[in-house]
């Protein structure tokens, strides 16, 4: 019964469809008609119909431009109103489906009668967006101070003002198949590998998925190992970080609607450099870049060792340190691992509650959580002050990552760590590592190895991977993308030296 | 010169190829396993504090041997069991290669089991076996799966990441007494040479080479990786032994059974001590790549013989390690089939020489015959 009726409906929804494909005119604006917003009405001298979406089309140009031309003037061919209208980029087309996709867009069409099938179509499309304002995911102190917004178009001409090339090239393709979202895919023609070019078209072609509200769907829809926890497109919400990577040899693809702009094929370094690492001179970049890798690895494994140390390897903590840790544990009922998961927890809950208030609200939950729920848990009994201060440590850690979506797996591994922890001690921890690395190396970014330049290992892109060497050295374009033109710069003439009194 | 021996060179997809470079990883990789962690009172037991001579006699057995192999892979141009079946014919040759694979199942075993006894008595006495070697083969059967280039990787970040544990030896020498060397050269050739057979366990592993030689990019540039693989086997043992000649004395070595975790123990931070915990752990990086290394290997060839799924032979040989290991549950049994795979080791390394001399006699056999 419930089939039969499951059958009918896709039958229904095929029917439709085929409808869809033979639809004319008259049948499109009997749809569009049944909304409120879509406006339609005979104007001018001659009663010219004149329809549009009145929500996506601009008003002005219509009684600015539009609507005096055609009371002022007789026409008989839209040839000829097309030649005296104001407006740059007019269409006369017969194809409905043409016109629906322009209606849709904010185009305003014009008929000479109702029953007409030739339609001048006119750009008017107004669409509301943000203005461009500043970075708030990855801010930083110097540097530009622009950040994407949700529109295409804008987002191009934030990355063109910075690239005046005529190479820079960007392929069109829409996805989605009720949202028909625009996507771009960018890069540098005469550097970007042709080849990633083609993955990723091939890639976007072959989803199928009704909507894309946002390039995070594409991010795991086009990924290669959909299931890992780690991302394999670099999201950033910098024109000028996109720039900057466009520039190197890879492949940005800009989706409609969504502030962030993804950049491939990346590697799992290149997740924890920011893009104040540029700004700083190279000792100071290079240093800090080590910190944060430090950060990750303590934020990581802290807990873990804690777990490890203290529910099987006692021995190893010499006898004054360990009398530190007796006596702030001596009052707690619970094994070192309960203890650890009990304020893991607590601190997951804080970020969570964090992330979903309001900025004002959200500072208060940080003093609740951060002072008044760790001071009462310590003062209960529940937890042990030297854990509340590397738990506290390892979640300030997590956050040095510039990438915010790398920050979200570094919150996730962590507990495989704690469970391997848990079963066998340090040896537990030495083999989720083991899956870990294992998992890396077979991660791949658009059909590149993600672990480089580690493994395979390349010694060019390892200039600018954990450490950033001076400018003036980065005299190739990294290995990893593959570029058609490897060479920056003449590196001879980069390092020219003066001899002394010169 | 596939045209020559008449043998079709085994074909690998680019993509699969590692540079020439990594050679050096997977052969140190390799041969460096459970053997470092108390070969010292192995190899005194014959020679005394001279067998530091019988470790670099076996090094340089191995560098030979290695120059065999490659003369014996260059000359075909496949692996093991094309040359087999070239040498042997189809049923012969397969048994041959048959058994090869058994050994480095075998392998796969010795290392297994002794890195479980070594956490059973270092770290957990009351270890649950089951879960955790059912774990280990997990993790090892992902690895695997992986394919080559993958276990390679590995090989590498575990070179890297357990490099810095050779730092610990320097705080034995502070305290060991250098006159434990002295006197020099006192025990015979014979003693030496029998040392050197007793440092073959922790030697083995070069063998590995005739399965993985096609999977190289430019095999002629990875000789000298190969032996540069070799020479820093060679130069670890000896700053080992060394290290443990002088710490100990001759007399203790005989008492220790597991020398070099033992040298870890007395290394002391003013925040951790005891590092024999944080050596065993981290030889979990070693361990892993030498096991994978060798069940690639075993499992390889079956694939290349019989033509099924590498897949399915890497699950069987997972259940055999598996059971096997839970089978051997005895400290007396692990000492026997350590002393068992190092005899088969032995013989499997003069396998190679006469291989090569057999591979020789029949290209000029051939030749003269084809002129």
């Amino acid at each position: 019964m419930w089939k039969r009726k499951k059958k009918r409906a896709r039958e229904k929804k095929q029917n439709e469809l085929k409808e869809k494909s033979d639809e004319t005119l008259q049948t499109l604006f009997e749809a569009l008609k049944k909304s409120d917003d879509f406006k339609s009405y005979q104007a001018g001298s001659n009663r010219y119909v004149v329809s549009y979406l009145g929500t996506l089309s601009e008003p002005k140009l219509i009684n600015h431009s539009i609507l005096p031309v055609l009371n002022e003037n007789v026409f008989f061919t839209l040839e000829e109103m097309k030649n005296m209208l104001p407006v740059e980029d007019l269409e006369i087309t017969e194809d409905p489906t043409g016109v629906r996709e322009k209606i849709m867009k904010g185009y305003i069409a014009i008929q000479l009668k109702e029953s007409d099938k030739n339609v001048l179509l006119i750009p008017a499309v107004t669409v509301e967006g943000r203005q461009v304002s500043i970075p708030e995911v990855e801010f930083s102190v110097v540097g530009p101070k622009e950040a994407f917004v949700e529109s295409l178009d804008k987002n191009m001409s934030l990355m063109r003002k910075r690239l005046t090339l005529p190479q820079f090239t960007m392929k069109e393709v829409s996805v989605g198949k009720i949202t028909k979202t625009r996507i771009g895919v960018v890069y540098i023609d005469g550097i970007a590998d042709p080849d990633n070019v083609n993955t990723v078209l091939q890639r976007l072609d072959a989803i199928e998925y009704d909507q894309i509200i946002d390039s995070s769907f594409i991010t795991q829809m086009i990924a290669d190992n959909s299931t890992s926890p780690f991302p394999q497109l670099l999201d950033s919400e910098r024109p000028d970080r996109v720039v900057e990577v466009l520039v190197e040899g890879k492949i940005a693809i800009v989706v409609d609607g969504s502030p962030h702009v993804l950049t491939c094929p990346t590697t799992i370094v290149e997740f924890f450099s920011s893009s104040d690492d540029y700004f700083l001179p190279w000792p100071l970049a290079s240093v800090f870049r080590l910190v944060r890798l430090f950060a990750v690895f303590f934020s990581v494994l802290s807990t873990s060792l804690y777990v490890a140390i203290l529910t099987y390897h006692h021995e190893m903590i010499p006898e004054e340190l360990m009398s530190t840790i007796v006596s702030s544990r001596a009052d707690i009922p619970f094994p070192p691992i309960l203890e650890v998961v009990i304020l893991e927890l607590t601190i997951e809950l804080l970020r969570e509650a964090g992330a979903r208030l309001p900025t004002k609200i959200g500072q208060t939950i940080g003093i609740v959580g951060g002072i008044v729920i760790g001071t009462a848990a310590v003062e209960a009994g529940l937890t042990s002050n030297v854990l509340l201060i590397i738990v506290a440590l390892a979640a300030l850690a997590s956050f040095t990552t510039p990438v915010y979506q790398i920050g979200n797996t570094i919150r996730l591994i962590r507990f495989p760590f704690l469970l391997g922890a848990q079963m066998w001690g340090l040896v537990g921890v030495s083999m989720i590592m083991v899956f870990y690395i294992g998992h890396l190396i077979k991660l791949k970014s658009i059909g590149r190895p993600f672990f480089a330049p580690l493994y395979p290992l390349r010694f060019r892109d390892l200039r600018d991977a954990f450490i950033r060497l001076p400018f003036n050295t980065q005299s190739e374009r990294p290995l990893q993308t593959r570029p058609v033109d490897p060479i920056r710069f003449n590196r001879k003439r980069a390092s020219e030296k003066r001899d002394v009194d010169e | 010169m596939n045209k020559i021996s008449g043998v079709k060179g085994v074909n690998i997809p680019e993509q699969f190829l590692i540079t020439p470079m990594f050679v050096f990883f997977v052969i140190h990789s390799m041969q460096v396993g459970v053997g470092i962690m108390g070969f010292e009172g192995y190899i005194a037991e014959h020679a005394g504090f001279d067998s530091w001579i019988s470790i670099l006699i076996a090094g340089a057995f191995m560098h030979i041997v290695l120059w065999m192999t490659y003369s014996l892979l260059h000359s075909s141009g496949g692996d093991i069991v094309s040359i087999h079946r070239g040498l042997f014919g189809k049923y012969i040759g397969g048994f041959l290669s048959v058994v090869i694979s058994l050994y480095f199942l075998l392998l796969a075993l010795t290392v297994l089991r002794t890195f479980v006894e070594i956490i059973q008595v270092w770290m957990f006495p009351s270890l649950q076996m089951k879960l955790f070697t059912a774990v280990f083969l997990g993790i090892i059967y992902y690895l695997v799966v992986g394919g080559f280039r993958l276990v390679t990787g590995f090989c590498m970040i575990s070179v890297i990441l357990t490099l810095p544990l050779l730092l610990l030896l320097l705080f034995p020498i502070q305290i060991g007494n250098v006159n434990y060397l002295y006197p020099a050269i006192e025990h015979g050739f014979v003693d030496l040479l029998a040392s050197a057979k007793a440092t073959t366990l922790s030697f083995l592993g070069i063998e590995l080479l005739l399965i993985f030689y096609p999977f190289i990019k430019k095999p002629q540039q990875s000789v000298k990786w190969a032996h540069f693989g070799v020479f820093f086997t060679v130069l670890i043992y000896l700053a080992t032994a060394l290290v443990a000649f002088i710490y100990y004395s001759e007399e203790q070595l005989k008492q220790v059974t597991w020398g070099t975790i033992s040298l870890w123990k007395i290394v002391e931070f003013p925040f951790i001590e005891r590092f024999e915990y944080i050596g065993i752990s981290l030889w979990v990086y070693v361990i892993i790549p030498n096991i994978c290394l060798a069940v690639w290997g075993a499992t390889r060839i079956p694939k290349r013989l019989f033509k099924i799924s590498q897949k399915k032979m890497v699950i069987l040989y997972c259940v055999i390690l598996f059971t096997a290991t839970l089978l051997l549950d005895d400290r007396q049994i692990v000492e026997k089939i350590n002393d068992f795979t190092s005899q088969v080791g032995f013989y499997v390394l003069l396998y190679i020489p006469v291989l090569f001399v057999i591979s020789k006699i029949f290209h000029k056999v051939r030749d003269t015959n084809e002129t």
